[in-house]
């Protein structure tokens, strides 16, 4: 295994909207997710994921239940809502332009300048 | 979705904090502990596991910090604890905190009790649908001094009715009074006569029954008449059967057709022009019919509804053509068709309007002062906190945070001081309502309503930003080392400038209103003494109104009024008596176009001359105390067979005599028909409506000798007899002495008439009282404030006092040094006070009389007053400046 990627700063709450987007999660589980699909790929300070998750909910994004987990403990659930979709979906095109516009900068070859 | 949310978010954050926190706590603890149990599963021991846990999750503290951060409710949360460190400060100086709060409370209650009565009076709309769309037309008065709306006659009603489009409907009415009989004692009742386009030009139904139909107008369908409710209650114990009963009215039988709903009691007498008479309020209403040939007096006011879509301007413009039209077909009576055209509104409230600006202006200034007063108070108090200030943002606390603190402890004292003004106009109000002048329009509807309590808080916290923040600043605005290095409290020479403005403004303002109250009570005064002409000490006075049916003709009523003459002039305690159309103060009398022979028109501008015309008995002068200055007074035989006399008053004598000896010269009413009388007696004027009237031409002439018989009515009369005894207790030996000529004669409205002069004094009284007292409350404050300052300055000079006094200075002059610099300020604030006295003095004339707006005895006064009062404000820290110790005061630095 690589050794694992530092979070670009603002990202976060991205994956976090994208691991959540993808069923219910407790933030256990939001870290889990995240982790499974980066293959370990990307560090995520524990204890960072909490104040984003408290920011999320706070601005509309996400909402939160308890319920019950797979171990049989009481855990607090966090689901999308319609307006973080929208949020996601957003965020989403925003990263991909960016993304390529970065990738044309960095491959840009001496003669196309 | 997302403001509900964050709301919710919000508001559970702020009420279930501990709820939060623990769910909080839970939630990561599920974390850690599942993490563990993982760590576990992957081999790690029991024991190593939470640890390391723990350690790998990062700063419990710090992240719980942050999440609290993220959900968004710090600045609440710090908003509360700066509302307890607010609270707690304020404690700790209760003086201060005293001082400021009651400061803030009688400005703030004060400006909420008069906005409440300005609210009621001239803001809230009048309980009509769509009063806007209510007017009232009147002619314009061809003398101007006599008052601004004349009434119609029959005639231009009937024609205005048939002709005018602009309106949906439109009303006459009229005053009159009804004897009602047959519910034991007489009783007299208000009431209005009125067309059928009445009601439905005010948009207003009856509660039960039916308004009048247009065929009522007709003669012989007016013995119907529609109650109000309060009448409906006391008579009919507010049965719905009522309706169709009859009830005896003026000796004749009327059916009731309906009940008007609560509070319905249009017009009220004070909203509508004096001289029409109108009763305080309008107790019945019956058919005003059309008569055969409508011609008569100007006796009506009319009420008319707009259609839709019809502008004011449009019906004005209407009604100027018919006046020009009306013009054309009475030449004869030309000048007397100009219109006028009044929103209801406009109506309602009249003259009341500019009193009530004086007051809301008078007040205005008052909570000016009272926050330059708080204003200074406040920066005193930051600047006494320099040092904690400053040692707080070494610390570390931002200035934003700084300047929170002080605004929030601000807001909280501007809070506090509008929740005790809100008690304060409470009490206002009550006092209004209690005290205020019944004649003031809506008076009764004044309550402390949401609006006014949303206005006074909304002063405050407007007080505590605008007055919090410029402190806050100053205080903040210092360089750490720099204060931190000075000793003592900073005393920077601009702060000391800014409260000496402060205070040199506050003495300016408390002058303009103490000036202004103290021109109020001379007028007050001088009305008082002003000649009325009549003396009104021990003098007991009631209206007489014979029943309609009883007395059909003026000789009938001659009689009868002779006999109740004859049977008062017997009874015990009865000095004077005798009865005219009016007595002093009793109501405007009947107005009249008359002609004198011997006086050519000089110009054909001038109007026709024109008097009131009043019937009189002999003996009547001598008990009202209208002294006779020539000639004779009436005698009992004068009457219709002998030569028909006149008495006129001086005003009358001066303006169509001039010069001259109006004894033995003939004058008679307008009308070529009548014959001329000879004037015999000249007497003293007489005041009818209030005591600041200006006396127009008067002409008294003897009831027995009434040759027009239709005019003017003698069914009413008021009576005023003079007796040694205490007037008040009267009523009772004059209603036997009525019952004894005829039991059905009603007595109305006794009242001594000192009582009428009290009446007539109530509105300028309440002004005057009002006025007074927030001069005295601007005085309080001023000296409040100049206390304050001088006493701030000693403190900050102590030092230079004590080397004063150590380098030979006698406690004398240190005293004199102190007092004169408050001198300065106050000789500065009377100067620039004097010049805005002049201007305000200027715009309140029209309130003033017996007094210039310049009276030199007034502003002396006020000018010594305020200069005692704050110079003794000065004398206490003058006297602590003199007890300066010089060693202790050297040592201290």
């Amino acid at each position: 295994m690589d050794k694992q990627l530092a979070l670009l700063q603002g990202t976060l709450d991205l994956l976090i909207l994208k691991a959540v987007s993808l069923g219910p999660l407790h933030g256990y589980g939001v870290l889990l997710r995240i982790q499974q699909i980066s293959k370990d790929s990307l560090e995520i300070q524990q204890g960072s994921l909490y104040p984003a998750l408290y920011r999320l909910e706070h601005q509309g994004w996400i909402v939160s239940e308890w319920g019950e987990s797979e171990n049989k403990r009481k855990a607090k659930y966090y689901r999308l809502t319609a307006a973080g979709k929208r949020r996601l979906l957003a965020e989403t095109k925003k990263w991909n332009r960016m993304s390529d516009v970065i990738a044309a900068i960095l491959g840009a070859a001496p003669e196309e300048v | 979705m997302r403001l509900w949310t964050r709301l919710r978010a919000w508001l559970s954050a702020t009420f279930r904090r501990s709820h939060l926190e623990r769910d909080m706590d839970a939630e990561l603890r599920f974390h850690i502990d599942t993490y563990a149990a993982e760590l576990v599963q992957r081999g790690v021991p029991n024991s190593e596991a939470l640890r390391r846990a723990r350690i790998e999750f990062g700063g419990i503290d710090s992240a719980k910090e942050e999440c609290r951060e993220a959900r968004g409710v710090t600045f609440l949360e710090t908003l509360l604890q700066d509302l307890r460190f607010g609270a707690r400060t304020l404690r700790k100086s209760p003086g201060f905190a005293v001082t400021a709060i009651l400061t803030l409370a009688l400005g703030i209650g004060s400006t909420a009790a008069v906005f409440s009565v300005v609210n009621a009076v001239l803001l809230k709309p009048l309980p009509y649908p769509r009063p806007d769309r209510i007017v009232m037309p009147w002619w314009a008065w061809p003398v101007t001094d006599l008052g601004d709306d004349f009434p119609w006659g029959q005639r231009d009603f009937v024609a205005f009715q048939r002709q005018v489009v602009g309106f949906q409907s439109v009303g006459a009415f009229k005053p009159d009074s009804f004897n009602l009989t047959g519910f034991g004692d007489p009783i007299r009742l208000d009431g209005i006569k009125a067309s059928a386009g009445f009601f439905p030009a005010l948009g207003v139904a009856p509660l039960i029954g039916r308004t009048f139909r247009a065929q009522e107008e007709e003669p012989g369908h007016e013995l119907e008449v529609v109650l109000s409710h309060s009448l409906w209650l006391e008579r009919f114990g507010g049965d719905p059967g009522a309706i169709g009963r009859s009830i005896n009215l003026n000796g004749l039988s009327y059916t009731v057709i309906g009940v008007m709903p609560p509070g319905f009691v249009f017009p009220r007498g004070e909203e509508m022009p004096i001289v029409l008479g109108f009763p305080r309020q309008a107790q019945l209403w019956i058919p005003n019919p059309t008569p055969l040939n409508p011609a008569g007096p100007q006796d009506l006011a009319v009420v008319g509804r707009l259609k839709d879509g019809v502008t004011f301007e449009q019906a004005f413009a209407e009604l100027q053509v018919f006046g020009k039209d009306r013009e054309r077909e009475y030449p004869q009576a030309a000048g007397y068709f100009t219109p006028r055209l009044a929103t209801l509104g406009h109506q309602v409230v009249g003259d009341s309007r500019r009193p009530l600006l004086l007051l809301l202006g008078a007040v205005a200034v008052v909570l000016l002062i009272a926050c330059s007063n708080v204003a200074n108070l406040l920066l005193a108090r930051s600047l006494l906190r320099g040092k904690e200030f400053t040692l707080r943002s070494a610390l570390g606390a931002g200035r934003g945070r700084l300047l929170r603190q002080l605004l929030v402890e601000n807001l909280l004292l501007a809070i506090t001081g509008g929740f005790f003004g809100t008690l304060v106009a409470w009490g206002g109000v009550y006092f209004a309502r209690m005290f205020g002048p019944s004649n003031l329009p809506r008076l009764h509807e004044v309550t402390l309503d949401l609006r006014v309590f949303a206005f006074a808080l909304g002063v405050a916290c407007l007080t505590g930003i605008i007055f919090g923040l410029p402190p806050a600043f100053a205080a903040t605005r210092e360089g750490l080392v720099e204060s931190l290095k000075e000793r003592g409290p900073a005393a920077s020479a601009s702060s000391v400038r800014l409260r000496s403005t402060l205070v040199v403004s506050q003495v300016a303002l408390a002058l303009v209103l103490v000036v202004a109250a103290g021109l109020l009570v001379r007028t007050f005064y001088s009305l008082l003494r002003s000649d009325a002409g009549f003396n009104p000490s021990r003098v007991f006075t009631f209206q007489l109104t014979l029943p309609a049916g009883k007395y059909p003709d003026v000789d009938a009523m001659a009689r009868v009024y002779h006999a109740v003459l004859q049977r008062l002039q017997s009874t015990p305690g009865v000095q004077q008596v005798g009865f005219s159309s009016a007595v002093p103060l009793g109501g405007a009398p009947d107005n009249t176009g008359i002609r004198i022979p011997d006086r050519p028109r000089t110009n054909t501008k001038e109007t026709n001359p024109t008097a009131n015309y009043l019937f009189a008995t002999p003996g009547y002068f001598a008990a009202v105390g209208t002294p006779l200055l020539r000639g004779r007074d009436f005698t009992e035989s004068d009457i219709q067979d002998s030569q028909h006399v006149a008495i006129i008053t001086v005003t009358m004598a001066q303006k169509y005599w001039p010069g001259k000896d109006p004894l033995g010269k003939q004058v008679g009413v307008g009308l070529t028909r009548f014959p001329l009388r000879t004037i015999v007696g000249i007497v003293a004027d007489t005041k009818h409506t209030s005591l600041s009237e200006k006396s127009i031409p008067e002409m008294y002439v003897p009831y027995t000798q009434n040759e027009i018989k239709v005019w003017p009515n003698m069914q009413t009369m008021q009576v005023a007899l003079r007796t040694p005894q205490d007037p008040a207790s009267m009523t009772g030996d004059v209603r036997r002495a009525l019952n004894a000529v005829d039991p059905d004669l009603p007595l109305a409205k006794p009242a001594t008439l000192a009582a009428l002069v009290d009446d007539s004094v109530v509105q300028p009284r309440f002004s005057m009282l009002l006025l007074a007292s927030f001069g005295g409350i601007a005085l309080l404050l001023a000296s409040i404030g100049m206390y304050g300052v001088i006493s701030y300055s000693v403190a900050c000079r102590t030092r230079e006092i004590g080397i004063r006094m150590a380098l030979g200075a006698a406690p004398r002059q240190v005293f004199r040094m102190v007092l004169g610099q408050g001198a300065h300020l106050v000789a500065v604030g009377i100067a620039i006070g004097l010049v805005a006295s002049f201007a305000v003095a200027r715009l309140m004339s029209s309130f003033l009389f017996g007094v210039r707006p310049t009276d030199p005895y007034t502003y002396a006064a006020v000018c010594l007053l305020l200069t005692l009062v704050v110079l003794l404000a000065c004398y206490l820290p003058a006297r602590r400046a003199t007890r300066v110790d010089p060693t202790v005061a050297l040592r201290e630095e």
